[in-house]
Parts: C-alpha cells; sequence; structure tokens
C-alpha cells in the first residue's frame, strides 16, 4: 500500500543519485571540448573544439602549455598493475587455498592479510619509505618499494575473491581425481585450477584496476619516477588545463571499450553453452 | 598371509565431540559386494572415505593387499572412488574424463593406447558413441556410467561407490542397480557399496554391514541379515519387521499380544519382539487362535509389483504392516475401516532382551 | 599414535607453505612499515635528517601546536560528516535496489551503473569537481538560469564544503554496495507476514528491515572510514589548502623532510584508525554475519 508512493518517490531518488554520481563527469566531458588554447577548464564553453584531445597526442601547433607529460608515467602504471596483477593472484590463489582447510592460527593470519586493505595507503607509504630510506638504505623505485605496497594493497582484494570463489567449490571433483592416482598438484592444475579461474580472473581484474589507479602508497613509496595517477597529482599543483578533461574522458572510454569486449565474449559464451544444451535435448 | 583385499582394524573417527567411527574392524575378500547400510549420519560415508583416504582415522589401520594404508595419501592407495553426485571434470568431455587418471597419473602409457583403453570402458558401460560429448551434455544414469567407467579405466581392486544410485530417479535406478552387479561381475572388483536403502543393500550385496552411530553392528549375507537381525535397530533399518516394545522375564515376552514363550531371544539392551511383515496373518475377529494376537483396523493396502502391502492400525496407533507375496497365490481382500485379528507363528518371530544375556 | 597422524601433518605443511609468502609478504611490506613509523616517532629530527637517539621532542611539538592539533579535530569533523552524508545519500539508494526492485537483472544493472564511475581514475573524479562546484561552475550556472538565485554562490569551492560534497560523491558507492547487499538477503516472506499483521512500512522498516541491513551499514562504515580517514587528495584539491586533513600534514612533513614529525602524525593516524574500526566491529561480528 505505502510501496505505491513509496516505491516511485525511490526511484526519483535514485535517478537523482545517479545524476549526482554522473554530474561530474557529464561537467568534465563537456569542458574537454572547450576551445584551446585560450579556453581554461571552466564555464562558459567559448566554443566547441576537440582542440584538446588532439594536444594530448602533439597533433596541434606548438603553446605555452606543454603537451601532458603522461607517456613513460602510463607506461610505468601499466607494467606495475601487470606485476602487481600477477604477484597478487598468485599469492591470494596459494593463502585462500590453504584456508580450505581449517588451523590454528586461521583468525590471525585473515586480519594479517585483510589488514592490507584497511590501512590507508598514506600509512603503509610513509612506513615504506621510512623503512627503506632509513633502514635499510635503498632508493625508492615504482618497480621496487611501490611495487611491494601495491601488492601489500591488492593481495587482500585477491584473497577474498578467491576465497568466495573456493568456498562454493566441489571439493569431491579434486578427490575424484585423487582417487584416480593423479597427484595433488596435478589436480591442482588439471582440475581445480581450470574450474575456478573465472575467479581468478576477478581476482586479476580487481588487482590491476586497484594497482593502475593506486595514489598514496605510490606517493611516498616510488621515488623519482613518476606513475600515471602521480603525473596527474603533478598537474594539480600547477595550472589545470582541460587536456587533463580530455585524458579523462579517454581513459574512460577505453576501460569502457575493453569491460564491453569482456561482457560480449562473456554473453557468448553463455549463449553457446546454453545452444549446445538445447541441441542435445532436441537430439 | 593376509587373504584379504582390505581390511580395517580398529578405525576411530571424531568430528570434535561427534563420534562418527568407533573401533570399526572388517575384512572384505576379493571379487566382493559388500552393502554399507545405515541412516544418515551412522558413519557409513565416514567409513567409506577413511578407506579412500580422504579422511585420516584417529586411531586404528586400514590394510589394502595386506599392506598397512594408513599413512599413504588417497592418490597412492589405488582404490577407485564413485561419488554420489558423480563428481565429473566438468570441463572435460566424456573421454578427457574417463582417461583422466591414466592421463595424468602414473601410467606412462602413450596417448593411443590411453585412448585405446577409454573407449574401450566406454563401450563397456554403454556409452559409445558419446564420448566427444561434454558431462553436462549427458543425462543422470549417463554420468553414473562415466563416472563408473571413470575408475574402472584405473583397474582398481576395490571400488567404493557412495550412493550411487541416490541422484537418480525410481526406473533408472532399478536398471543401475542391475548393471552395477553385471559390471562387477564381468571385472571381479570388489564394489563396496553405501547406501541408505534396505532394498539396495538386500538385493546387491553378497555381504552386508549395518551402521549405527558410527558402529558395526551387523556383517553377514543379506539372508543372514534379513532372517537373524543382531539388533533391533537393525531390524529397523531393514524396514521389513513389525516391532513390538514389551517385557521380557523368565522366558516369556509380555506384549500388547499377549504372553508368549520366547526361550531363545537374542541379547540386547531393549526389549523388542519382532515379526517379519511377510510372517504376519490376517483372520476375521471372531476367528479363534492359540498364539500371539491383537486387534487391529484395516487402513490402506498397496500393490508393489511382486507383493501386497497391507497397512493395519492397532488400537494404540502403532502401524502394522503385512506383506503378503503374490507368488503363494491371490492376496485377501479387507474391509476398510475394518477390525482383523492379527496373529503370527510364534516360532518365526524374533525376540531382542536384555535377560538372555545372563 | 604420533605416526597416526602422518597424513594431517603433511597436510599441515603444505597449508603452511602455501601461507608462508603471503605472511612474509605482509609483515615485510605492512606491519614491519606500521611497527617503523611508530619506532621513528621518538626519532630525533634535525633540519633534514633523522636519528634514532630516542625523543618524545616531535610528539611535544605536534600537541602544543594548535595547526597540528587542529589538523586532528578537523579529521575527526570531516570524517564524522562525510559519513553521516554517504549513510543518508546512500541508504535510500539501497533499499531501493536491495528491496524495492524485483528483477535482479534491474538491480544488478543499478549496481553496475553505480560502479561504473571507478574507471575513471580517482584523481580526475576529484578534479571533475572544480568546473562543477566554482563560482562559474554548472551548478552555480544551472541555479542562477532556473532563477533560484541572483549572485553566484562562492562557498562552493574551495571550502569544506566542497571537500565534503566530493568525498560523499566518491566514496557513497561504498555504503550503497554493502546495505543493499544484506538488504537482498532479506526473506521477503517476513516482511509479507508483518505487513498481513498490519504493521505500517514505518513500524516493518524500523523492526525489521534496518536491523537485518545493520551489518551492511556497517561494513559500509568500515570502507567509508578508512578511505576517508586516510585522504589527502581530495581535501588537497578542492579546499585550496584551507582544510588540512591529518593525511595533509604527513604529506607535507615528508615534502620538506620531516620524517619524525611524520611518523607522529602517523601514529595518530592509526590510533583513530583502530579505534574507529574496533568501534564498528562492536557493533556487528562481522566473522558470524559473513
Amino acid at each position: 500500500m505505502e510501496s505505491r508512493i513509496l516505491k516511485p518517490t525511490l526511484a526519483i531518488y535514485v535517478a537523482l543519485f545517479i545524476l549526482f554520481l554522473y554530474g561530474p563527469f557529464v561537467v568534465l566531458t563537456i569542458i574537454s571540448f572547450q576551445q584551446g588554447p585560450e579556453g581554461g577548464p571552466q564555464f562558459p564553453i567559448i566554443e566547441w573544439s576537440t582542440y584538446w584531445y588532439r594536444h594530448i597526442f602533439g597533433l596541434t601547433p606548438p603553446s605555452r602549455i606543454a603537451p601532458l607529460p603522461f607517456g613513460e608515467a602510463l607506461l610505468r602504471s601499466l607494467v606495475l598493475a601487470l606485476m602487481t596483477m600477477v604477484v597478487s593472484t598468485v599469492l591470494g590463489v596459494m593463502s585462500a587455498q590453504a584456508f580450505r582447510r581449517k588451523f590454528k592460527g586461521s583468525g590471525v593470519v585473515f586480519y594479517l592479510i585483510v589488514l592490507g586493505m584497511m590501512v590507508p595507503g598514506v600509512l603503509t607509504g610513509l612506513g615504506t619509505s621510512l623503512l627503506a630510506n632509513n633502514v635499510i638504505g635503498i632508493e625508492r623505485h615504482w618497480y621496487t618499494t611501490a611495487f611491494a605496497t601495491h601488492v601489500a594493497y591488492t593481495f587482500p582484494f585477491a584473497f577474498l575473491v578467491m576465497l568466495a570463489i573456493l568456498n562454493r567449490f566441489d571439493a569431491s571433483v579434486e578427490e575424484a581425481a585423487w582417487s584416480l592416482g593423479v597427484d595433488p598438484w596435478t589436480t591442482f592444475r588439471k582440475v581445480t585450477f581450470p574450474l575456478i579461474f573465472p575467479g581468478v580472473l576477478s581476482a586479476m581484474l580487481f588487482a590491476f584496476t586497484l594497482s593502475l589507479d593506486e595514489f598514496p602508497r605510490t606517493l611516498f613509496a616510488s621515488g623519482r619516477d613518476q606513475t600515471l595517477p602521480l603525473a596527474i597529482y603533478g598537474t594539480f599543483s600547477v595550472e589545470i588545463h582541460p587536456n587533463i578533461f580530455a585524458f579523462g574522458v579517454l581513459t574512460t572510454l577505453f576501460s569502457f571499450a575493453l569491460l564491453s569486449v569482456y561482457g560480449i565474449l562473456m554473453a557468448m559464451s553463455v549463449r553457446r553453452a546454453k545452444k549446445m544444451a538445447m541441441q542435445e535435448d532436441i537430439a | 598371509m593376509d587373504t584379504s583385499v582390505f581390511r580395517l582394524d580398529g578405525v576411530t573417527k571424531r568430528y570434535g565431540d561427534l563420534v562418527a567411527l568407533d573401533n570399526a574392524t572388517l575384512e572384505a575378500g576379493a571379487n566382493e559386494y559388500i552393502s554399507f547400510l545405515g541412516p544418515s549420519g551412522s558413519g557409513k560415508t565416514t567409513l567409506l572415505r577413511v578407506i579412500a583416504g580422504f579422511e585420516a582415522p584417529e586411531s586404528g589401520r586400514v590394510y589394502f593387499n595386506g599392506k598397512d594404508i594408513t599413512n599413504l595419501p588417497a592418490h597412492e592407495r589405488g582404490i577407485g572412488f564413485v561419488f554420489q553426485n558423480f563428481a565429473l571434470f566438468p570441463h572435460l568431455t566424456v573421454i578427457q574424463n574417463v582417461g583422466f587418471g591414466l592421463t595424468h597419473g602414473k601410467s606412462g602409457l602413450s596417448a593411443a593406447e590411453i585412448e585405446r583403453r577409454s573407449l574401450e570402458m566406454i563401450e563397456l558401460v554403454g556409452l559409445s558413441g558419446m564420448e566427444g560429448r561434454g558431462v553436462d551434455q549427458i543425462s543422470g544414469g549417463q554420468r553414473q556410467r562415466v563416472a563408473l567407467a571413470r575408475t574402472l579405466t584405473m583397474h582398481p581392486k576395490v571400488v567404493l561407490l557412495d550412493e550411487p544410485l541416490g541422484a537418480l530417479d525410481a526406473n533408472l535406478r532399478s536398471r543401475m542397480r542391475n548393471e552395477l552387479r553385471a559390471i562387477r561381475e564381468r571385472l571381479g572388483v570388489t564394489f563396496v557399496h553405501v547406501t541408505g536403502s534396505e532394498t539396495e543393500a538386500l538385493a546387491m550385496g553378497d555381504r552386508i554391514v549395518v551402521l549405527d552411530r558410527g558402529r558395526i553392528i551387523q556383517v553377514g549375507t543379506p539372508d543372514e541379515v534379513y532372517g537373524a537381525p543382531a539388533s533391533p535397530e537393525v531390524a529397523h533399518f531393514l524396514n521389513r519387521f513389525n516391532l513390538f516394545d514389551g517385557t521380557l522375564s523368565g522366558g516369556t515376552f509380555n506384549g500388547v499380544f499377549g504372553a508368549v514363550p520366547s526361550p531363545q531371544a537374542i541379547p540386547s539392551d531393549r526389549s523388542v519382539y519382532a515379526v517379519r511383515y511377510d510372517r504376519m496373518q490376517v483372520l476375521p475377529v471372531s476367528a479363534k487362535v492359540s498364539g500371539p494376537s491383537f486387534r487391529a483396523r484395516f487402513v490402506a493396502s498397496e500393490y508393489l509389483g511382486s507383493s501386497m502391502m497391507n497397512f493395519f492400525e492397532a488400537e494404540d496407533g502403532h502401524v502394522i504392516e503385512m506383506e503378503h507375496h503374490l507368488s503363494l497365490g491371490a492376496a485377501q481382500e479387507f474391509e476398510p475401516r475394518q477390525d482383523y485379528l492379527l496373529t503370527w507363528n510364534p516360532d518365526q518371530a524374533i525376540v531382542f532382551g536384555r535377560e538372555a544375556s545372563r | 599414535m604420533t605416526s597416526q597422524t602422518t597424513i594431517q601433518k603433511r597436510q599441515a605443511t603444505t597449508t603452511r607453505w602455501l601461507l608462508l609468502p603471503g605472511i612474509i609478504w605482509m609483515s615485510l611490506f605492512l606491519v614491519v612499515p606500521i611497527l617503523m613509523i611508530v619506532y621513528v616517532s621518538f626519532w630525533t629530527q634535525t633540519t633534514f635528517n633523522i636519528s634514532p637517539d630516542p625523543t618524545l621532542a616531535s610528539w611535544k611539538q605536534f600537541f602544543s601546536s594548535d595547526t597540528y592539533t587542529g589538523s586532528l579535530w578537523t579529521t575527526i569533523r570531516i570524517w564524522l560528516i562525510v559519513l553521516a552524508c554517504t549513510f543518508i545519500v546512500g541508504y535510500p539508494t539501497a533499499l531501493f535496489v536491495g528491496l524495492f526492485v524485483k528483477s535482479q537483472t534491474l538491480s544488478t544493472v543499478l549496481l553496475v551503473i553505480c560502479v561504473i564511475p571507478f574507471w575513471t581514475s580517482f584523481l580526475i573524479r576529484v578534479l571533475a569537481w572544480r568546473p562543477m562546484l566554482g563560482k562559474e561552475g554548472a551548478i552555480n550556472i544551472v541555479l542562477m538560469k532556473l532563477g533560484i538565485i541572483q549572485q553566484p554562490i562562492e562557498v562552493l569551492l574551495f571550502t569544506e564544503l566542497s571537500v565534503i560534497i566530493g568525498m560523499t560523491q566518491i566514496y557513497c558507492v561504498f555504503m550503497v554496495g554493502p546495505i543493499a547487499f544484506m538488504l537482498s538477503r532479506i526473506d521477503r516472506n517476513i516482511i509479507e507476514a508483518a505487513r498481513d499483521l498490519g504493521a505500517g512500512f514505518g513500524r516493518i522498516f524500523w523492526k525489521i528491515i534496518f536491523p537485518l541491513s545493520l551489518p551492511g551499514v556497517v561494513v559500509g562504515a568500515i570502507f567509508v572510514s578508512v578511505m576517508v580517514l586516510g585522504e589527502f587528495a581530495t581535501s588537497g584539491a578542492l579546499s585550496g589548502r584551507k582544510v588540512n586533513l591529518l593525511g595533509n600534514i604527513i604529506v607535507t612533513q615528508v615534502g620538506s623532510l620531516k620524517w619524525a614529525m611524520a611518523s607522529v602524525v602517523g601514529v595518530i593516524l592509526t590510533v583513530v584508525m583502530g579505534i574507529v574500526i574496533a568501534g564498528f566491529l562492536r557493533i556487528v561480528d562481522l566473522k558470524r554475519e559473513l
């Protein structure tokens, strides 16, 4: 009875909520089409143009505004994210696999791992750089100290994803493999891993995206060479131009494209499986 | 020299406070079909998993081919296992499932030889032509066969089957029952079959092992167990006996049916009088009988193919079942809600009681 | 007796080897660094360097400076306000997604819509609020066009308000997700039964729906708290350096090589965080709920 009023009200509220979530991005997109190079990152739009998009790729005549120094930073970020993804996922799968069996101190180990996503990045970053600087006395780099903090941050996510997957995993297929004389390691490679692979993929996706966008840990722990978020942060202190907005739009579109491809592939494989099952029924 | 295929010696297993297996001792010979019968929670599946090596017992030893395998991991035991849910490898085809153990184990066979043996086994279980299919594209009964073929390609001396027919529908179950027996006889393998169904146990096992609350309470051929259940619990699981509570004293059992001389009672904590369903006789109320008897009201009957089950309700609400084998002649007709006199030959009854234990 | 548990021993060994790399990694790069912060907070600070001579100087300096203690209170204030805002903004959305939407597909679609903004870089999402809130920003333009205001509102950007708005937008999804999840697990029959007994929506909400969603609220609150308490980028970018959180102090101190002071602030942040998380975990036993 109440829900006849309540539900539409809530629906309108949710629409406003989505507007709130997307508002800044819409504005950002609009401003990215600001005229250049004189147009600033604000309204009104002097004239619609794709100047700032061309500016990113160095297709505009040189002006007082330097191109974004993002090329190398982007490359570093991608490599770092890949490294982090691999190590986090391996650690996550291993630990989650261990957690399938009850063991003493499992509570402590669980919280030790989950701590990695609970402790703010500033603290891990600060602590790691203190350790590197003042105790061990090594230089900080994105591929050493920053990498260590990235894994400490994304490993808990990979671990929790794998834990959820393995919780639902039916162990009897593994036992079946053992009873066929196949040793546990081969069983893991040939049975367990192929079956949990979708979970491994999402753990990888998690680790990759988190690492790619990681900022506070990297800020302290990465030393001289910047990663992409650091390069963006660098533009904060200097004057902001619409090119950074154009860059935001491009990266978002890029991740969208990747995600859509992933989604389409998934949908296709599901449909094919269904089709095959149906053909069998008819036959 | 140990002639048994496997032997359990005082196997005990606990889960926290719960005793899943309590000092289980058992010997199984070669080329035997053994059924483990018991209600859920009786420890029958745990026992099977201990033999397979999936669970380690707290104490006791497991011997296989005369060798102590208690500490051997599952994959080094060479004992086959068929799961209730079949546990097929869902990402592999039928032939890949069947050849899995040969391909990834220590067989050392060539791919061609593995394929030949897998196809042979697929043919044996009657799945020829399906080897290329995914295991989610075949029916429940076919999955059951794949599970069996997958185990049998490894030529195990013992195959453990955990309620293998539980996931199938009634029709398929009776067909698979016969097929399981036939396949076993052809290969000369020992089958250990866990079941909660007394029909299955009686029909399939060369020997029946009855379990209750973690203990083995009777071992024997179906005839032995059926003819002389070792305890009221066994009689109860067999689901073939009308059980009456009462008291036993001075060689006489006192129950609702009066006092019956019972000189040969089987030792038991509870005093129970058991009469097989097919030993019950039904007479008009007016009939004169010399033996034990009591009045009960006819409730319903059910046709079971080879026999007719009749249900009566005693005055205390107790349901009495009477089975009439149709091979012995046409079934009697009873009037619903009419009282009848139930009786039996006391020599054919089985009496359990404490008194006799002295 | 010992030989009988060989299989279990072997399994225990496997478990240990599987866990070891993760434990070592987390100890070296998470626990040791945090202990390091505590340790260094007692070191002696010279102009450009620190030495491990124990002293309380940095601690004394922190508590005698209004800037530093002020940043502690600012952090707590902003955290409480943002926590309240994310809850108020997020709960109705979660209620709709988790309870009112009957189609599984629609609720998934709505959740995906909520998550999509995360594929834009965090810092660009923060930055996007500037043209939104500024004096000539989108909000002012829209409000003036609608005739609601005559003069642009200037307090929107580079104030505490802009930091709160920005953080609320960025973090409210972390509140929506867990709450919606808990709500979707509520057995609809309970609600139907209560309705049949004549209970109004208000009563049903306070007696059934809200208590059952509480674990989700706590999980969401933990997420939001952890992120807001450690924040410095949003406050740095949207407040024009007017709002200094503990995180901002750490960044500036490290920037001027004042490692000891940065560590003191780090320890305080850790303590605050510990108290907050422990407090939330007291309300709801997470291990039992998950």
